[in-house]
This record gives C-alpha cells, structure tokens and sequence, in this order.
C-alpha cells in the first residue's frame, strides 16, 4: 500500500482523501490516506518545530506529539482529532484564526492546508510516535540556500557605468542623468538661483556655518571663471568642513559619550573616536580605508593610534556594562547592536533581522547573520594607552612591579582584619535584622534548617564598613595595620601617571574580562559563572595564535540554543569571488577576521558600500536621498528614483580612489545643485509634487546642531575652536533632575565657553540635550537613517522664550550696534546681511523699522532668529 | 495670563448614544491623514480661537478603527516594582510554607534566594465582588467592583531599564516609542493648545529609565511625550524671561508673521512654511493654556481634599492625579504619571529590597487616596467611561524574602490593573502560581496588555502600523492577544 501511496504526489493524495471522505460521507481510513510521516512531518519541521518543537515552545505549545498537541498552550488546545474546524492548529494555519501561522514565515500552500485539514478529520494519527527531528529543522536552518534568483534584485548586482544620456541643453554628467529622467516624466528644471543663495547655499551645506559679510565680498569679488568650483575648494579646506559631514557620520555610528541603560556611565575618551572622525573628513581620508580603521584598526598592516582609536566605532553603541561575560544575552545583544549598524549604516541592509530566522524579505540567511557574527565575536573592548610602544610597556611594566609589592601587603592586612570582620558582621547583623534572621545567622551551620540556610548565606556576605573594623583593633593590631596601609600607600604614590587612554577594541575573550563599572553592583562574586575552560582575557604573545571563543549559531537567537559552532562569512548573496575570511597573521593576537570582514565591505567587489555610501552624500546635499531610505536597499526599501544615475555615481566614487571630496566636487558643480529653491511652476507641482525629479532644489531645515552653530554665528558669539574634551551647556536642573543620580551632565552657565560648535556637545544616552531634543536629535542607540524633520510648537516655544537664545538675540544686536552705531537702517541692512546672506527688500525693511522704532533692535534680532528663512536651507 | 483663560477650552464628555463613527476612516485614512500632515497639506485654518485646526499638526484629531470605549488614558506606573503578593495577589502558601525554601530553584538578581516570606500585611475581602487587597489601600480597595485586576501579567527582564521598557513599548531594548506615542499617532489630539502627551513624574526625580521612558523611538519627535514639570512653568522654554511684556512678545510674534508672510509667498509650493507659521500660533495659545491647565487652585476645598491635597504624604501624588483630570477634560489623549523616582531608589521608589514593609507602606500611603479619588472624582464628572485609567509597575517581586526583610525583582509575575472605559469591574483575571512567583492561568504579556488599551481606545493593534527599517513596525510587534474578560 504505501508502494502505491508513495508515489502519488501529495496533490494527488488530498484530492483521493477529499474524494473518499465526500463521496462516502463516514469516517474511514481511505487508501491513501494522509500520512503524518510523510504529509504532515515535513510541514511541521518546515514550519512549526521551530517554535513549538525541541528548541523553544512558544505560547507553552508543544507540537511534538499527538497529546502534547491536545494539551496545547496558554491559548488553548491545538488539536481536536476528528474536527479539523475545532483545532486550532487548522485554524492559524488556515488563516481563519488569528495570529495566522507560521508566524512571518511563508503561509502553507493551499494542498498543504488542505492536508492538515484532511489529517486531523481524519484522526490526527501520529503514526511515528512523535519523535521529532529538531535536529533535521536545525540542520536545514544552518545549511539553507539562497534561492537561485536571489541575486536578480538591482542591489545585489554590481554597479556598472552606463553611458551618459546625451543633452542638448546640460554638460554636466549628472545634469543629462537628471534630464533623462524629467523629459521622460515632463518637468523642467527651473533656473539658477542667484550667487548670494548659492554661496549661502554651499557654506551651510559644506560647514553648517552661513557665511560672513567678509566672506561673501570675497566670493563676489571674485569674477574669473571657476568662482564657483574656487569656492568650494576653499569650504572643502575649511577645518569647519569635517565637523559638518563628521557628524552626519557620527549620526551612522550611533555616536554618545556615556554608555547608555540604567547607570549611563560617562565614555570618557569617546571623543578621541569623534576628533578621529573629523579629522578623517577633513583629510578626505579614502572611505574604503575610513571603514577599514573603523572595523579592523587593530589588524592592519600598519596600526597607529589613529587606527586604533577608529575602532571607537565598534563599540560606540549602547552598552549595559554589567556582566557581560556573565550574561550570553548581552554579550550577544552587543554583538547585534555592531551588525545592524554595520548592516543599516555601511551596506543598506537590515542584516539584524537574520538574527532569529531567515530574513523575511531580503535574501540574507539566518546562517550569513552568524557568519558575520563569528567574524566579529572575538571582539572586546579596552583602554588603550596613547603612549609609543616602549613608553606603554614601560607603564604596564611598572604597574605590574607594584601590583606584585602590594599582594602580599594586602594579604597581611585582611589577616588582621579577619577575625574582627566576622566578629563585627554578627553585630550588624543583630543591629539590622529581625530575630529569625539573628537566629540563622548565629546558629552553627549543621543546626539551620534549609530556610535558615538560605537566610544565613544572605546576610552573612554582608561586610561591615571597613572603618568599623579598623576601629575595632587592638592598639597593636592597629599599629601594624596603619604601618601596612602606609606600606601600600607609598607604593601607590609611585604608579606612573596615568596616560592619556582611547577607547578601543581588539581580539580577546570576553569571559575573562575583568571587572568593569557596573560589575560589583550584584555584590555576590561567589555568584558568578566560571568560564568552563581557562584563559585570558587579551592574547599572550609568544605562544601559539590567537583563537577566537568559539560562537553558535542560534535556533530563534537564543543564546541559550546553540546550533552548530560558525565559520566567519559574509553576506552569501552580496559576495562575489572568493574573498578569504581570515587573514591571519603569525603570532597574531587576533584573528583576522574583522579585517577580512572590512576587506570585503570596503571592496569594489561589494555591490552595496559604494552605493549606499554615494547615496548619503547625495542625501545631503540635495535633502533626499536617490534611495530615499538611506540605510535599507533591500526590498523593503525605497528603489532608486535614478537608479542609472546611482551605480554610475559609485562608480565614479571608487574610480576616484573612494574620495568623498571628490564626490561633493562633483555634485555641487551640477546645475542641479545650483537651481533656485523658490519655484513655484504650477505644471511641475501638479506633475511631480514631491519633486523627485529635481525641478527645483530642495529646501532642508537645518538640523539641530546646524541651527544652534548658525544662530552663534550670527551673534557673533561662536568660538570656531576644533576638537577636544565635550562641552555641557546649560540645562535647567530640574530637567536634570528627571535621569538624575545614574550618568553625568557636568552643567555649564550659558556663556562662551559652551558656545562652541554642536557637535562638540557631550552626547548623553539617557538625557538628549534639550535643544536637539526639541529640532528632532535622532536617537542616538541605534545607527540613524534621515533625520525626522518635524514642526511642532515646542520649537517655536525654544525660539520664542530659551534664555540661549534670547542671550543671543541680544549678542546679535549689539554686534549690529558695534559695527554700524547710530544708523538704525544700516543697522537692519546688517542684520539681513548677517543672517540671510542677503539685503532686505523695501517692504522687509518697512516691516523692520515699525518693529525696532516701537520696540528695540533685539526685538528684530530675536524675530531674525525665528524667521522661516533663517530655519531653511534652501 | 488670565486674559487668555477663555481659549482654553474644556472638551465636552460625549454621550454614547450620540457618538458618530466616522465611517471611512480605518487605516487607510489615518496613514493618510497622517500623510497629510506631515506635508502639511491640510487646511491652513489661521483662527483666532483655540480650537481652530492647525496646519501641519500631527495631532489633528483622526478616527479611530472602530467605536472607541474610550477617549483617553491615564497610565499610573509604579516605578520600582510593586510586590504583588502584598498588595492585590495574596497567597496563603506563603503562611503555610513560611521560613522554608521554595521548591523550585529560584534565580534571583541580587545575591542568594532567601526563603519564602508571608506578606507583613493583612488582606480583606473588599466590595460586592469580593476581591482581597491588602490593608495598605484602605481607599483603593474601596474600588474594587470597578477595577479589574489581572494577577497574571508577567514580564521579559528582571532589570528595571528593560523591564519598564517593556511595559512602555513593549520592547526591552531601546528605541521604540512608547505607548503614549503610538496613541497619539494613531488618534491626535483633541486639544490644540495643550500637547497630545503628557508626562509627570514624581516630585523626588525621574523614574528608571530616564526619558526614554516616554520617547517617540523612531516615530518623529512630535510623539514624544512633553514634560510637565510640577512647579513652576509646566513646559520648558514655555515662558518668556521676566522683563519681557506681553505686548513686547506679541509685537515680535506679529511681526515674525508679516516677514514669514512676505517670504511665503516668495516661495510658493512649499507647505512647511505654513505649518512653521501655525505652530507660533499654538505655541503662543499653549503659553497661556497650560499654566491654566494644570492650575489646581481654582479647585473646590472638597475636591483637593479627595486627592488629599490637605496631606503632605498624598499632597504630591494627589496633586499630579488632580493634575491628570485636568488635562484630560481640556483634551490632552495621554496622561503619563510616575510614581517613584531617582534618589534614594530603596527608599524613593517601591523597590523594596531592604525592607519591604516600610517600603511598601509609605508608597502605598502615598498614593492610595489619590488614586481613589482620582476613580471617584473621574466618575462624578462622567469622565470615567471615556478614560482608561491604567495601573502597573515594571515588575512585580519575589515571594522569598531578601535578608528576612525585603524582596527582590521578579519578572515572572505581577498584577496590573484597568478601570474606567466602560470595563467590567469587580472581576480578577489570570492567576499566579501558589507562591505568586509565576504568571499560571491565563499569562498577560506587555503585548496582550497593550492590546488590549489600543483596543479600548478604537484601534485594532495589527493595524497601528508605523512605517521603519522597511516594516510596518507596530507597538505589540508581531504579537498581542485581547484580554477577552476586558474588551467583552
């Protein structure tokens, strides 16, 4: 019978089972019956095991056996043998019931449906026993292809150049790209917009700073040929450059100077990692090598400091900083918070949805997920000494010498103290706890019953303050104690000073990782896990090659469900060749893999980094991404409104040696970048609303800090200052007070010294400065996408009444008076100048003089400040 | 201010009988409603009274999914983590077994599992129902037959960050919005004077957690829930300094408009102008709106005493409560209050691990009456089947003792509470094991939970979608089941 049975597809068999029952009308076994084995197991492994089988049991429901089943979860039975309508394992599977299943996996084809139907009506019998194969499904998750057509999708194919569209009208390579396209969609592109909004245009774009009157003479008075590309060299010089596009990159590298969750402690080098950033933009430093500092600094062939401070970037993310090497979860929840940014940030993928299965949407395994993640895992986080390399063996050499005087120092001491301490310890007890706890405490250990165990074992680790103890010696005690302590005092006075530290990462093995901040708050060393085997933390050299800890795969992402050990990869649909997946060196202390790694992001091979890289410069300059959605190129993404125009531009990019200064050359000689923002044609409007097409230029309200460095440079009041320690501008205590007692705000009057430029601001995890706060600061855990522009009556209140402000207004003003006393038209005439790059008209100076004449100067300086042009870059 | 007094308008309690449902709204409206507003494409209305529709507005009122049971909600979150088994889950295993170890191993976050330790507090029989709570609610429990407990909520994290995450978006990980958000995205406001979503937290600091707590996640800023702070201005920034007159700041606002007007029409086709310009137009009625919002002094003697305003130990949470139902009669949709904050966390918030009795009692004292005459004073005004009024911590605690005296997190089972929203009261729902250490009958997860309010609220959980990272991203994310004894 199961010959004949066998053979039949399933089709076949659902539809003979269909047939049978209808026809018959009784309950009957039919000849080709469904089968468990072979109908309804393969469903199940494919589709319900992951979650109800061996590795997890979601909802409590267990679907490895047939009373199981029956018993089913916190929502009820799942199987009524004989009423497939009553089951509510049919019911999800056949969507009649909510939450349909499998949950976001691929819904059950209607044959399959239909066999789960027929089986159950049919008595659901378990013809096997109910032993599973979660292994089988393991298996199938660790080792599941991609289908063949993965790589069709445009973003998986690498970019080539296509020939540029012929123009009558445009030079420009990108301006024929763009024309192209609005012939075909039937918009024109409006005119160029004059050289005042232009220049205003370029120095808020390139620095974040407007220009000054200075400056714009000097651009005026420039008339040769080439004004424009002279201009933007000059701004591509500026110092002020890199602190502009360094931030739109900090925004990627969820940038913050404290560590974020509960105790928010502060990072305090972390602005080694932003200067790092600065200075790479300035230095038009190659963004193939930019990414590769930043993700392997430690493993190239030449590591400087500079290099090893760019690794700042790996563990710029959110960090509990408690127990770690205790807590798999943690461990691994930092380990996704470097894969969604390297994924998001660098290749447009959300690669972190591969952590619990395989990506809904976008051809990336759950296996490529913990591929990448054994590239990563020997990851762990250090001080690194700024010091050259003989200085810095010399300080830990002598920190080391004076660690091993102290030891035996210490031992001497806890000598004396011992007896005391557990003395002391009973009386505090007796002073703090209720008698039943006095009671377990004193009574000798063999006497307690199991409840007094416990309660003994709880208050017995508590120590008296050490004071108390020493209060407590005997006068000869106490001499020898305070010689010792003396002793250990005299050695500590001899430590060398500590040097300056950058927060870095290297290879190691997170289990052995000493004690952090954070990690005495459980008060219970006793409490912790020894790793099972030994080690240290960093790798010895001199002994054989570093080894990373080995990693899992995890069934649903659970660490504590591993699969089988990884191997480092990559993302298998985005890989072309062979690239290697270590590149060990010998002696190494570390693996290689991250270099490998960054090797194959920052690789003409990627089809992605180019791309997603040209696609933020172009997102910045022109307010709107190619592919809207900055961080995500998948199918869930936006597609490209220019998609030619895109992959020619990437390719432009790595042609030129991955210069990001090139790019902003190129983009901002194009007419496009040039046209006037204020075009009101009604035929284009009604065409192409969101103007897509680029008919005009986009207007783009200034970000947060981009506003606050515009209105200090207004003023007058700004220092231009670069790099360095972070700066706390004043918040009022009682916003202070709302996340008060965990991190750290090392409050600031509003004055000069904090008016330095924004992205100098310490970035705290648990409190946004208000101001950004207000003007839509991304949040700042996670990697960012484009920033949120929302208009919303708190900023106009932060306009209206914020002391900063309002301080500035008035610095504004008499900056007007200073430089044109006396001469109230002149004085307005400036205040346009200043602040808008341009001079009033006749009805603006009208509406200005009624304003000053009835009120004061700082009256108009204040409204400057509020004015919707000033708030636009446009 | 009093000059502006009579813009700031009270919304009126519909009837229920004479509740039109807009037809037509659903989904698709609200997203493109949304849509709307966020180009500020709908009607920019420049009005001069309160309630005129503000161009660009995120908050613009918008239909639900289905008739609403309820306006707004006012969530009270007991920072901390309240011990169940001393306040609304009382279990005589732990008389019966006291002293001994539980059977099951324990994990705990601090130190080593003490034994099982019987509540320091007696339990009553309250009301028509029934129900038993412990004798540090006289007043509370006074409510019963109109509150429904769930003693079967359970959480995901035993650290207080992750697990008040949870409860306020679902997600032990940060950035995500919270629920305050999610509801002000999905229904707007039905002030224009007032934010959508307020936030008060208690007088001693800021819950665990921070501001994060009430963030917008990745939704933009707008939905973030605005501070209110208990003394002074109850908005930063909300003010101008002293020294500037009224007139002064008016002949600045106007002509701000005039030069914003002139520049508009320079740059037709560009709709933020003219929600940049209605904004100054809120943010000046929010200046005179709010202080009066929040203005308990114009209160009745008899009604601040019902919030115990005339009691130093309720006066701070009774003032917040009141606070609450002031800002839900003038249309804010989202009342967030705190109880518990930084500083001295054993002491200032319920997190009693060194001594849960005086813990436990000075938190229950200072909130009981509040509470209560929040319920009473809801109801009296007809306000109570129209707002939901929503009551938990992050976590509940262990039914084994710390030291003999306190009790440490415990995730796995806790008890919440709903009232108002024309829900059943009287009724317990779910059950904890024998001990209250796990969630047993009928577990409610933060998603169930927060179904369940967006329910009650008109909206159907899967269908709040918010478009991120290429999903539509909801607040109970792939989950969430009804609590059918609620939404019935």
């Amino acid at each position: 019978m199961r010959g004949i049975t066998g053979l039949l597809g399933l089709t076949m068999r659902v539809w003979l089972f269909i047939a049978f029952v209808g026809v018959s009308g009784v309950e009957a076994q039919p000849v080709s019956a469904i089968t468990f084995t072979e109908d309804i197991r393969p469903i199940f492994e494919r589709s319900c095991w992951n979650c109800h089988g061996e590795a997890s049991q979601l909802s409590g429901l267990d679907l490895r056996s047939r009373d199981a089943a029956i018993a089913g979860g916190t929502r009820g039975s799942a199987l009524v043998p004989g009423r497939a309508d009553e089951s509510r394992l049919y019911r999800v599977l056949a969507g009649l019931d909510d939450p349909p299943m499998p949950m976001g996996g691929d819904r059950l084809s209607e044959v399959e449906v239909a066999a789960v139907r027929a089986w159950i009506d049919s008595g659901a019998h378990w013809d096997e026993g109910g032993a599973t194969s979660a292994g089988a499904a393991l298996s199938a998750l660790e080792n599941s292809e991609l289908p063949p057509n993965a790589r069709n999708y445009w973003a998986f194919q690498l970019p080539v150049q296509t020939k540029v569209p012929t123009s009558k009208v445009f030079e420009h390579p990108i301006d024929r790209f763009l024309d192209s396209a609005r012939r075909e969609v039937g918009v024109s592109p409006g005119p160029k917009a004059n050289p005042l909004a232009r220049l205003r245009r370029a120095y808020i774009d390139l620095t974040g700073l407007p220009p000054t009157p200075e400056q714009v003479n000097e651009f005026l008075s420039d008339t040769e040929r080439g004004a424009w590309e002279r201009l933007i060299d000059k701004l591509l010089e500026s110092p002020h450059y890199g602190e502009r596009w360094g931030r739109h990159w900090m925004d990627v590298a969820r940038y913050a100077d404290s560590t974020g969750f509960e105790q928010d402690y502060v990072r305090p080098n972390a602005w080694r990692y932003r200067d790092y950033v600065i200075n790479a933009y300035n230095k038009d430093k190659p963004f193939n090598q930019f990414l590769k500092e930043q993700i392997a600094g430690d493993e190239l062939d030449h590591v400087t400091d500079e290099t090893l401070i760019a690794t700042g970037f790996l563990r710029a993310g959110p960090r509990v900083q408690f127990r770690e090497k205790d807590n798999p979860e943690r461990r691994h929840d930092y380990l996704d918070d470097v894969l969604a940014t390297l994924g998001r940030g660098v290749l447009g993928m959300t690669v972190h949805c591969a952590r619990c299965h395989d990506h809904k949407f976008d051809p990336i395994l759950q296996k490529d997920y913990y591929s990448l993640q054994a590239s990563i895992f020997g990851y762990v986080e250090i001080d690194h000494p700024l010091l050259d390399r003989a200085d810095e063996r010399a300080y830990r050499k002598a920190n080391a010498d004076i660690d091993a005087k102290v030891e035996p120092l210490q031992v001497q001491i806890a000598a004396i103290e011992e007896p005391h301490r557990n003395r002391l310890k009973l009386e505090l007890i007796r002073e703090r706890f209720p008698e039943n706890v006095q009671l377990a405490a004193e009574k000798p250990a063999d006497e307690r019953t199991a409840g007094e165990q416990l309660l003994a074992a709880q208050v017995l680790s508590i120590n008296p303050p050490r004071q108390r103890v020493v209060d407590a010696l005997s006068a000869e005690e106490a001499d020898r104690h305070s010689e010792l302590m003396s002793q250990v005092e005299a050695l500590d006075r001899e430590r060398p000073p500590v040097p300056p530290m950058a927060e870095i990462v290297t290879d190691g093995d997170y289990r052995f990782a000493p004690d952090g901040p954070g990690d005495e708050v459980i008060g219970c060393p006793e409490c912790r896990i020894p790793p099972e085997e030994p080690g240290t933390f960093l790798h010895e050299v001199g002994g054989p090659d570093y080894e990373a800890p080995p990693n899992h795969f995890l069934i649903r992402g659970d660490p504590f469900s591993p699969g089988s050990e990884m191997e480092p990869g990559f993302l298998t649909v985005a890989t072309y060749g062979d690239p290697p997946t270590e590149i060990v060196r010998p002696g190494g202390r570390t693996s290689g893999r991250r270099l490998a790694l960054a090797e194959w992001i920052a690789s003409r091979d990627n089809p992605l980094t180019a791309r997603v890289a040209v696609n933020r410069i172009w997102h910045h300059h022109f307010g709107r991404g190619i592919v809207r959605t900055l961080d995500n190129l998948g199918k869930m993404g936006d597609l490209p409104s220019h998609p030619e125009l895109l992959d020619w531009l990437a390719v432009e990019f790595m042609n030129r040696g991955w210069s990001v200064k090139e790019m902003h050359r190129l983009m901002m000689t194009s007419e496009a970048y040039q046209m006037v923002s204020a075009n009101g044609d009604p035929s284009a409007l009604a065409t192409d609303p969101e103007n897509q097409y680029l008919w005009r230029y986009r207007p783009q309200r200034l970000e947060a800090e981009a506003l606050r460095d515009t209105i200090m440079t207004v003023s007058g009041g700004i220092d231009l200052s670069v790099g360095g320690k972070p700066i706390f501008p004043y918040v009022p205590e009682d916003i202070l007070k709302t996340s008060e007692g965990k991190g750290h705000w090392d409050n600031q009057t509003d004055g000069p010294e904090v008016w330095r430029r924004s992205v100098y601001v310490f970035r705290r995890r648990s409190l946004g400065f208000p101001f950004f706060d207000t003007f839509d600061l991304p949040d700042q855990n996670q990697t960012a996408a484009a920033r949120n522009v929302s208009t919303v009556a708190t900023q106009a209140l932060t306009l209206m009444n914020n002391e900063f402000v309002l301080n500035q207004a008035e610095l504004f003003a008499d900056r007007l008076v200073r430089e044109a006393p006396g001469d109230i038209d002149r004085q307005i005439d400036l205040a346009y100048r200043i602040a808008l790059t341009r001079s009033p008209t006749d009805a603006e100076v009208e509406v200005a003089r009624s304003l000053v004449g009835g009120q004061s100067l700082v009256d108009l300086t204040h409204v400057m400040l509020n004015l919707n042009e000033f708030l636009y870059l446009r | 201010m009093s000059h502006q007094h009579h813009h700031c308008k009270k919304r009126t309690f519909w009837d229920r009988r004479d509740f039109l449902f807009q037809s037509g709204g659903g989904i698709a409206g609200l997203a493109l409603a949304h849509s709307l507003d966020q180009q500020g494409l709908l009607a920019a209305a420049q009005s001069d009274t309160c309630e005129a529709p503000v161009a660009g507005n995120p908050f613009t009122p918008r239909s639900p999914h289905f008739e609403p049971r309820a306006k707004s909600v006012i969530s009270l979150f007991m920072s901390g983590g309240v011990s169940q088994v001393d306040t609304f889950d009382p279990k005589q295993a732990l008389i019966d077994y006291a002293g001994q170890p539980m059977a099951e191993s324990v994990v705990v976050r601090q130190g080593h599992p003490g034994p099982l330790m019987p509540s320091p507090f007696g339990f009553k029989k309250h009301g028509e129902s029934g129900i038993e709570v412990s004798d540090i609610f006289p007043h509370i429990s006074k409510k019963v037959d109109e509150i429904a407990f769930i003693r079967s909520l359970y959480g995901r994290s035993n650290d207080h960050i992750q697990a008040t995450y949870e409860m306020q978006t679902g997600q032990i990980r940060v950035g995500f919005p919270s629920v305050g958000s999610w509801v002000t995205y999905g229904l707007g406001s039905e002030s224009s004077s007032l934010p959508a979503f307020v936030v008060m937290n208690d007088y001693r600091g800021g819950p665990l957690g921070g501001p994060t707590d009430w963030s917008a996640g990745f939704m933009p800023a707008a939905y973030q829930g605005t501070l209110f702070r208990a003394v002074g201005d109850p908005i930063v920034d909300l003010q101008p300094p002293a020294g500037m007159t009224e007139s002064q700041q008016r002949a600045r606002l106007d002509t701000l408009a005039k030069l914003n007007e002139i520049d508009m029409a320079q740059n037709p086709g560009n709709s933020e102008l003219a929600a940049r310009i209605s904004s100054y137009e809120l943010a000046y009625r929010m200046q005179g709106c709010a202080p009066e919002a929040v203005d308990t002094s114009a209160e009745s003697d008899a009604t601040k005493k019902l919030y115990g305003l005339d009691d130093s130990m309720t006066e701070p949470f009774g003032r917040q409560c009141l606070m609450a139902r002031r800002l839900v009669e003038r249309g804010v949709r989202f009342v967030q209050l705190f109880h518990g904050g930084l500083g001295q966390q054993n002491t200032d918030t319920w997190d009693a691990h060194s001594n849960l009795k005086e813990n436990h009692s000075q938190h229950a004292k200072e909130t009981d009456l509040p509470i209560a005459g929040l319920l009473t004073d809801l109801k009296a005004r007809g306000m109570l089947d129209e707002t939901l009024v929503v009551w938990h911590a992050e976590f509940g605690r262990m039914p084994i003792s710390q030291r003999g005296v306190g009790r440490d997190h415990n995730p796995g089972a806790m008890t919440g509470w709903m009232a108002g929203a024309g829900i059943q009261g009287g009724q317990v729902i779910g059950a904890s094991d024998d001990f209250g250490y796990k969630a047993a009958e009928q577990r409610i997860s933060a998603h169930d939970f927060h179904a369940t309010m967006l329910h009650l609220l008109g909206m159907d959980h899967t269908q709040l979608t918010y478009r991120y990272n290429g999903r539509d991203m909801r607040l109970t994310d792939v989950h969430g089941t009804l609590i059918p004894q609620i939404v019935a």
